[in-house]
This record gives C-alpha cells, structure tokens and sequence, in this order.
C-alpha cells in the first residue's frame, strides 16, 4: 500500500512539472510552424511568473494573475513578430535581446509594486479540481483526474493544436507559411498576419507557462523561479520534432527528469547535488544526439522573408 | 485594338537597387493565345511577371486586365483577376501532399477534419481534360520535376484562371515532356485561356506561339506574329549587338568546329567503374565507366538530380568512392582533390555561389585557389601577392570579366561574370581535362557564347572536356558523343551524327534506348 501512495506522488509531480514545459514548447512549436524562431522562452516565463503573481496578488484571483501573465507574453511575442517580421531583423538577436527585456522587466515590477522585503508576500496555489466519477477511480482517478485545471488545460492545448494544425485549412496555410513563405504568399496567403498570429499567440502560451511556476510551486516571485525552463523548452520543442502530440510526451519525460533528479536530491547520497542540477540539460544534450537524427524541423525556420528578395538557390 | 486585348502592360520600370530591370516594357496579349515571350537570361522577364502576378510592385507603367486599369499589389489580387502563374523555381512545399500544395490558400470548408474528398474529384478531372497525368495523394518532394510542373499548371487551372502565365518550363523537361506540355497548353488555349509562355530558347518559342514578344534588357523590342517571325530576326532581336551572330557558336547551324572528330587521339581521362553515395548514403552513382580523348567534348545529359553532381564530385575526389580514375594512362585512384588539380584536373561546379567562390575573399583570391600552395603564388609558406595580383589582372582583361579589379569580392559579380572567374581559374592553371557542370545555368546570351568558346579554346589545345549538362541542346551543339545518366548509372550513349533529341529524351527517363548502344 505504501508503495502504491509513494507511486501515485511521484505520478502527480511528474503531472506538475510537466505543465510548464509542454505549453512554453507548444508556443515555441506554434511560432517556429509560421517559420519564426522563438528564443525568448526564458525572459518571457520570467516576465510572466512576476506580471502573473503580482496580478494575481492584486488583482484577488489567480486567473486575473494568469490573464496578465499571458497579454504580458503577448506583448513580448508582438515585438518578435514586429522587429522581425514586418522589420526583417535577425530572429536570434532579437530573441536574444527580448530575454533580456523580461528579465529585466520582471525584477523591474516586482520591485515597484513590492519593493525590497523581508517577508514575501504569498499568493495561494491552484486548487486540484476532481473531474466527477473518473477522480474516483483506484491509482488513475488521482493520478490523472484530480490534478490543478493546468494540467487538464495543457492536455488540451496539445491536442487542440494537432487538429488545428493537420485537420483545419488554416492549419495547412500555417504550416506552408513556415516551410516555404514565398509558396505560401504566391498562393495569397497573408504570410506577415499568419506570422503575427502564431508568435503572440505562441508567445501568450509560454508567458502562462511562466505564471503557473509561482502558483503551484512557491505561491511567490523569485528571480531564480523558471530555472532554464525557458531553454529547455527550445531543446524539448526540437526533440518534439515541431509537432504537438511529439511535445508532449516529451515534456512527461522532461518532467520525469526533473522530478527525478530532485528525488536523489533529497534522498541525499554521494552524488552531490550541483552533478544533479545539471541532469536536466545533460539529459537533454544525450537525447539531442539521437533525436536530431529523425528530428524535421520547419524548412523556413529562423529566416526573414522578404517577397523582393532574391533567394540564393 | 485596345478591347481585343486581354491584358496591356505599358510602360513598365522597375529598378532593384542601381539595377535597372525593366525600362519602360509593353505587353499586350489577346484571349486565347499563346504568347511567347523571348529574351536572354536577365532580360528581365522573370520580374515583369512577378510585377503583373503582384508580387513585385512596379516603379511606374500601367496594367489593363481585360480593359480595365488594375493595380495588383499582392498575388491573391491576381488571383482574383484570373492570373495565374508558374514560377521557374516552383513555389511548392514538398513536405506536403499534391492535392494540399493545390488547394492551399484557397477557401476550403473546415468541417470536423479538413475536407478533400471534393478539391480531389475536381483536380482529378482538370487532370484528365488538360492532360496532366499525377497522383493527387503522392507527397510532393517524392515526384520527379516534371510531374511538379504539372502540379504547379494544375495548382492555376484549379484557381480558375484566364491568363496563365509560365516562366521558363521546359528547362527542366525531356524532350518528350515538353511535347506533352505543348499540348496542354494548346488545350487551354482552345478552352479560352490565354498563356504566356516564357523562355530562352527560340525553337520552343517558334514551335508552340502564336503572337512573340522579345525583351532585351529590360526593354520590349519587338512583338510579331510567329507567320512573320524568322529564327534571324528573333535572333536579332534578342541579342542586339552585344554578339556577333554570324561567327557565334550558339546560333551556329550545320556543323561547326566544336564537333570535329577526335577519334584518332589518344585517351586522356578513362573512368573505371566508379561509384559514390549521396551524403544521407544512398547510391548516387553507381559502375561509372567512361573515356574521354584529347581534344574531345564529351557530355553527360540528364534529368537534374540523376548522379550528375556524384559523377563530378567523385572524379575529383570531393567524395568518398570506389573505382578508378586515369590520366594519361597514369592511375590518379589514390590521389586527394588538392593533388588532382596538380595533375591538371580542373573543376568548374554547378553552383558557382557555394561551391566555386569564397563569396566574401577578393577576386584575386579565387582566382588561384587550387594553385595557391604551389610556385610561383606561394614561396615555402607565403604567398606572393604580387604575383598573385599581376595574373590576376592579366585573367581579368583576358577573360573581360567586369569587376572593379583584383580586389573586388568574388559575391558581387553577377552570374555571368563569376562563371568567367570560374573559367578563367579552371584554364589559366593548365587543365588537361576540364569538368564542366551546367556552365551557362542562368547566363546572358554574351557570356554564354564566351563559355562555349573557351571550351573550343581547351579543345583545340588537345584538352579534354566532361561536359555535364542538364541543356540538351547544348550538348548537341558542342559534344562529340554523349552519354545519358539515369539513376546514377548510364543509361545509353549516343554519338554525334545520332543526335536526337527524341532518343536523348527516352533515355532520360529511364527507357531503353532504341538504336543506342551500351556504355563505351
Ligand atoms: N529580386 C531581385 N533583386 C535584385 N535584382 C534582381 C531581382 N530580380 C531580378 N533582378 C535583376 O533584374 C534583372 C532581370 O532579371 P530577371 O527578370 O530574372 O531576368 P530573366 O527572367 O529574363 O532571366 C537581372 O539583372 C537581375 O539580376
Ligand atoms: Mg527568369
């Protein structure tokens, strides 16, 4: 009996942890599908960890702190399709430098809406929600149906972006968008919407992903809180091979990572715990080797389109 | 005059930078033509369609779409008009099926599941009526290039177009092929359609036109009925003065030099069942074996994408491969790429841009690369600029390459110039043989006449030549024989005085040869 208490536990933190990654990639997957290359992940959960929780601390809810959190990334997501977009600047530098902007901005709110304390203040966490009579049910109800509604929304997510994106038309023009633009814009496909449209809607994913952190791990804001989610989530979004169903079981398997290593952690042992801390990234460096052998990734990924730009090819 | 026609261009400029691309071009084309419209490569009649497809925006000049002004600032607007066009480089996704390249972009109902039961029947019947046999459900990368041609002509009938527009597609076709093409496009034209077709070649443009448009620089110089066009005054008109028509290899009729026989001349380059794979490790070229004597042009025809850049790569050693090469009798197997063009080997690859140039190092630069560890360019460790600069200005009057000098970098010049860089690298190191792929790919008429003399220059010195080329007519124009890649492995060869294109084009695509014998 305790064996089966000890599994249901390590189920549900592997459930938790898995959140944060699977939607911060499958807005990484959405923009990269309209051929833009998000490298912000990082700076936009910092941003919307602390826009969220302060949100959420003054606004009394944790689905206004959520709300914020996600228009928080949408803002950052807008200036990637702007700059890079609409002003064909180069979609790393601009990643780049927009990391730094909600690392910066983040701490920035804090410290004016909070200021410098002793205590910090506390949001509550998000409550469990048990669906009906399936929560009910022996080692799966528990495990699977009495979890924070993230989870369940996370689930959802994924799937509502594989229909969209192999069984709607628009899904279709999207993914044409990111493997060959100039195809996708002889067809009188808006490319310059399409790729607005999918990095600020990706972009509000990952801001979210960010905001779930404070509410069900410290219920408070910290600079270190995301802790390399963000770049994580680019290496999961590859190892997902830019597609949604891939992502999420890649982001179990993250999650179990990052749950395990925590467990040795705290059991305690030879193995000391900054070796621990790296698994995570060595982990994902391991399966990197052997994912980018069958990993495809969108043909246009990572280069600006210009229609009166001659194409080398 | 003015109702009668279709569509009126007029006055159309566009400039990319200090390039001016078009300068002031009429286009008229009536319903139910089919219009050819002639011009060298950079004469400007890729960006006059982009310009009425909308995807360029013109600097000045008026478009009429069936009489009335239109201003077309994106494609779905010339979609909208009944324009449709065919890219030379398809605009295609090739990850994606051949029924969702074609319904792409158009609106399609979304019920649960995006529904294609209905594009499908009716892509299947334009199939049918305009003669473009393709499997809808095949993923697009899968088909060889003229099936996506076909793709690409579907993808526009099934946007209901009036006015089809293509660019240079028979480029990429057998002969057999183009005679299919002709035909659909006859079909069209008998439904109603109007078709501008585009290309460089006067043969196909006499063949299957009726009105002719020539463009030269950037200007219209001439629209003629083809009864009143002769292949003279078309030439005339495509190449102005800048080419001396009469002495020119490339509007030479009959025989000429270049195809003397050089039967008597002892062998210079024999390839011995020689075999390389394609980077992901499949066979790409598979028991090579082949001659080459002095003072003789040897081509290799093919379909593009059937081993031809395996072929060059392996005999320069730039791949791993199994067999033997041999010059002069001597056995070069075990030698490395840097030791072959020592030997006299000399490589002029396909894509000048990555393979051939160090786009950012100087002219100077590239012009000795290869050499450049060897006397007089390099003393022990150091290079000799002095020397290096002096030849290279030598190369550049002799080759008339136009650049600013020595110093100029390589990724500035255009094609054509850059080509005479190739060339001027490859001869001035004295190549006993030369490997040549596609070397007048996107050239003007000028450079591509300078091409083919140098060729002769090499030949008449006793060097010899492996010509790989995906124009046929090149190859007839300057080879003694011919052998046909397919696959990887020769599929027959042919020789001069059996030149056909028909032969040519069965054994490109895989079918026996009827008179043609096995490998040499
Ligand atoms: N997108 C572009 N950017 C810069 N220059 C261009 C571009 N497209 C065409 N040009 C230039 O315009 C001229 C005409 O080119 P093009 O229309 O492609 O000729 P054609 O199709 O007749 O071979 C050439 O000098 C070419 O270098
Ligand atoms: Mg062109």
């Amino acid at each position: 009996m305790d064996g089966w208490e000890s599994f249901i536990g390590l189920a549900r933190l592997i459930l938790l942890a898995m959140v944060p990654y699977t939607l911060a990639s499958q807005g990484t997957m959405l923009a990269g599908r309209a051929g833009v290359f998000n490298v912000a992940q990082e700076g936009i959960m910092l941003l919307g960890a602390s826009v969220g929780f302060l949100a959420a601390l003054r606004g009394g809810s944790l689905w206004v702190g959520m709300l914020a959190a996600a228009i928080a990334g949408g803002l950052l997501g807008l200036a990637l399709a702007y700059f890079t977009s609409t002003l064909k600047m180069d979609q790393f530098v601009i990643g780049l430098a927009l990391f730094f902007v909600g690392l910066g901005a983040s701490s920035l709110a804090f410290k004016l809406l909070v200021g410098v304390t002793l205590v910090l203040p506390q949001i509550p966490t998000l409550p469990d929600l048990k669906v009906p009579l399936l929560g009910d049910l022996p080692v799966i109800g528990p495990i699977l149906f009495n979890q924070n509604a993230l989870v369940y929304l996370s689930a959802l997510v994924s799937l509502g972006l594989y229909y969209y994106l192999y069984r709607t038309s628009w899904g279709l023009e999207l993914r044409a968008v990111g493997e060959n633009p100039k195809s996708a814009d002889s067809l009188g496909i808006n490319v310059t919407a399409q790729q607005y449209a999918a990095t600020i809607m990706g972009s509000m994913l990952i801001g979210i992903a960010g905001a779930y952190l404070p509410m069900v791990y410290t219920g408070t804001f910290t600079q270190g809180i995301v802790q390399g989610r963000g770049w994580l989530s680019i290496a999961l979004t590859f190892f997902g091979g830019w597609r949604p169903g891939l992502i999420f079981a890649g982001a179990l398997f993250f999650a179990l990572v990052e749950v395990g290593s925590l467990r040795v952690q705290i059991m305690g042992g030879v193995v000391p715990h900054q070796v621990l801390r790296m698994l995570p990234y060595l982990t994902t460096i391991l399966v990197m080797i052997f994912a980018f052998r069958w990993v495809r990734v969108p043909a246009f990924l990572g280069q600006t389109y210009d229609r009166e730009k001659r194409s080398l090819s | 005059m003015a109702e009668r026609d279709r569509l009126v261009m007029r006055g159309i400029r566009k400039s990319f930078g200090p390039v001016a691309a078009l300068d002031g071009v009429e286009l008229r084309v009536r319903p139910g033509e089919i219009h050819g419209l002639l011009g060298g490569n950079g004469a400007g009649k890729t960006t006059l369609m982009n310009i009425l497809f909308g995807l360029y925006r013109a600097d000045a000049g008026e478009i009429l779409v069936g009489g009335r002004p239109a201003h077309v600032r994106s494609p779905r607007e010339a979609m909208a008009l009944g324009i449709g066009m065919v890219h030379q480089q398809f605009l295609q996704v090739p990850t994606f099926t051949v029924v969702e390249n074609i319904v792409l972009g158009t609106r399609l109902r979304n019920r649960p599941g995006l529904d294609l039961a209905g594009p499908l029947r009716k892509i299947e019947a334009l199939a049918e009526r305009f003669g473009l046999p393709f499997d809808p459900r095949a993923r697009l990368g899968d088909l060889p290039m003229g099936v996506r041609q076909r793709v690409e002509i579907a993808k526009a009938l099934y946007r209901g177009v009036e006015l089809l527009i293509l660019d240079e597609p028979t480029t990429m076709l057998t002969p057999q092929q183009v005679d299919a093409l002709f035909a659909s496009l006859k079909v069209m034209v008998q439904a109603g359609l109007s078709v501008i077709f585009i290309t460089h070649k006067l043969r196909e443009v006499l063949a299957v036109s009726d009105r002719i448009t020539v463009l030269r620089s950037g200007r219209s110089v001439a629209t003629a009925p083809r009864a009143e066009a002769t292949e003279h005054s078309l030439v005339r008109a495509m190449v102005g003065e800048a080419v001396d028509v009469d002495r020119s290899l490339l509007f030479a009729r009959g025989e000429h030099e270049a195809a003397l026989a050089q039967s008597g001349q002892p062998v210079r380059l024999a390839l011995e069942d020689l075999s390389a794979a394609d980077p992901e490790g499949r066979p790409a070229l598979e028991g090579w074996s082949m001659t080459v004597r002095q003072g003789e042009i040897v081509g290799i025809a093919g379909v593009a994408g059937n081993g031809q850049h395996a072929l060059a790569e392996a005999v320069m050693a730039i791949r791993p491969r199994q067999g033997r090469v041999r010059l002069d009798g001597a056995d070069l197997s075990a030698l490395a790429t840097q030791q072959l063009l020592a030997r006299g080997l000399a490589y002029v690859p396909e894509n000048r841009w990555e393979d051939g140039c160090l786009a950012r190092a100087s002219l100077a630069h590239n012009l000795i690369l290869g050499a450049h560890r060897r006397p007089p360019f390099s003393a022990g460790r150091f290079l000799q600029w002095h020397v290096i600069h002096t030849l290279a200005r030598a190369l550049i009057a002799e080759f008339n390459i136009q650049a600013r000098g020595p110093e100029a970098q390589a990724g500035d010049l255009s094609g054509g110039n850059l080509q005479r860089v190739m060339l001027a690298r490859a001869l001035s190191q004295e190549a006993k043989v030369l490997i040549l792929h596609n070397p007048t790919q996107g050239l003007d008429i000028a450079s591509i006449e300078f091409v083919y003399q140098q060729l002769l220059r090499h030949k008449r010195t006793g060097g010899a030549t492996l010509l790989i080329s995906e124009n046929i007519d090149e190859l007839f124009l300057l080879c003694n024989r011919i052998a046909v890649i397919y696959r990887g492995r020769m599929a027959g060869t042919l020789k001069r005085g059996q030149f056909d294109a028909y032969a040519a084009g069965r054994l490109m695509s895989g079918m026996p040869g009827q008179d043609a014998e096995a490998a040499a």
